[in-house]
């Protein structure tokens, strides 16, 4: 282009000029006929390119297809690994928040209406039973070794 | 703006498991995405496979697409650097002769044609391919930006910024490459 407007002309017929531009450009159009003749050039060469290509093969597009519900599916799988395990460890967090206020209010008043206490209670007093059962038949047995040791004593005498 | 839109919603539809959101995604772009790289390439084959190669590289890691950035850019990016890596592999193998023959072009044929080859073609052909011979006249830069322009509709201002330069040279080859156009075509019907 053979004068000042090259850059101009090329923003003008790619629609990408201003509005004061565009006006500028037209006016000088008007009056110069090597700037219309690079804009018809450009426009032959442009409906050229234009010209409908076959496309890519319907192959190539298959291939993509095929490698993109490859890649999709591979997402899903994952995405389905995760869920139950994150709603899993909510449901298990929420539990324990349960149980912490609920043993954090009442954990006494609970075990005194589970009755525990009271079966400790009489757990303690068999276990204080058989003691004293045990103390018994010691001191008995205690008793009968020191009289056979009397007897023994005399004996030897 | 609505385009886009729709564009980042596949995309996250995609990542959440929708594959046939992918599907929808290259019904919209693959027109443009393969004709580019036809033009690039010259070969419905390895048009054909890069178009492949980018959208694999979607689906493979679709967290690679920034879903606030253009998709229609980010695929005209991995696009063209699929295409450069393939003329790359072309030419290192030497299995593709640099100037390439009447049915494949070679790398050579891609970029800056010089004269009187190009031109010699302008000669006896039909509309199409005078302008197919003309744009063989544009240097690889020229090329470049006007195919990124015409097939993926980004502005020149997202053109400047997928290919690190400054807009003002975007606009400069794309007026040389517009002149050089004129010239050529001129010449012809002279």
């Amino acid at each position: 282009m053979n004068c000042e407007y090259g850059e101009k002309l090329i923003l003008y017929f790619y629609g990408e000029a201003g509005e004061a531009l565009r006006a500028e450009t037209e006016s000088h159009l008007a009056a110069c006929g090597v700037c219309r003749a690079s804009l018809a050039a450009l426009k032959q060469a442009g409906d050229r390119l234009s010209v409908p290509q076959a496309g890519p093969s319907r192959a190539a597009q298959a291939a993509v297809m095929v490698a993109a519900r490859a890649q999709a599916a591979k997402r899903r799988g994952f995405g389905f690994s995760w869920r139950p395990a994150l709603l899993s460890g909510a449901l298990s967090a929420v539990m324990g928040v349960v149980f912490a206020v609920s043993a954090r209010n009442s954990a006494a008043d609970l075990a005194w209406n589970s009755g525990i206490d009271a079966k400790l209670d009489s757990v303690e007093y068999s276990v204080y039973q058989a003691e004293s059962d045990l103390a018994q038949a010691s001191g008995d047995w205690e008793y009968g070794y020191s009289v056979l040791e009397d007897e023994r004593s005399m004996v030897e005498v | 703006m609505e385009e886009e839109q729709a564009d980042a919603a596949l995309v996250a539809a995609y990542k959440a498991g929708d594959a046939e959101a992918l599907g929808v995604l290259m019904e919209r772009h693959k027109a443009p995405v393969y004709g580019y790289l036809l033009r690039l390439t010259g070969r419905p084959d390895a048009a054909d496979d890069l178009f492949q190669e980018v959208f694999l590289k979607l689906v493979k890691n679709p967290g690679a697409y920034n879903e606030r950035e253009k998709l229609r850019a980010w695929l005209f990016t991995v696009a063209r650097n699929a295409a450069m890596d393939y003329f790359r592999r072309e030419t290192a193998r030497s299995e593709t002769p640099l100037e390439g023959d009447a049915d494949k072009p070679g790398p050579a044929d891609f970029i800056a044609s010089s004269e009187p080859g190009p031109e010699q073609a302008l000669y006896n052909k039909t509309l199409g391919e005078r302008i197919d011979a003309a744009m063989g006249c544009l240097s690889a830069d020229q090329r470049e930006v006007f195919y990124l322009r015409q097939y993926s509709e980004l502005s020149f201002r997202e053109i400047a910024d997928m290919l690190g330069l400054p807009i003002g040279t975007v606009l400069a080859r794309m007026s040389r490459a517009a002149a050089l156009l004129r010239e050529k075509l001129e010449k012809e019907t002279q």
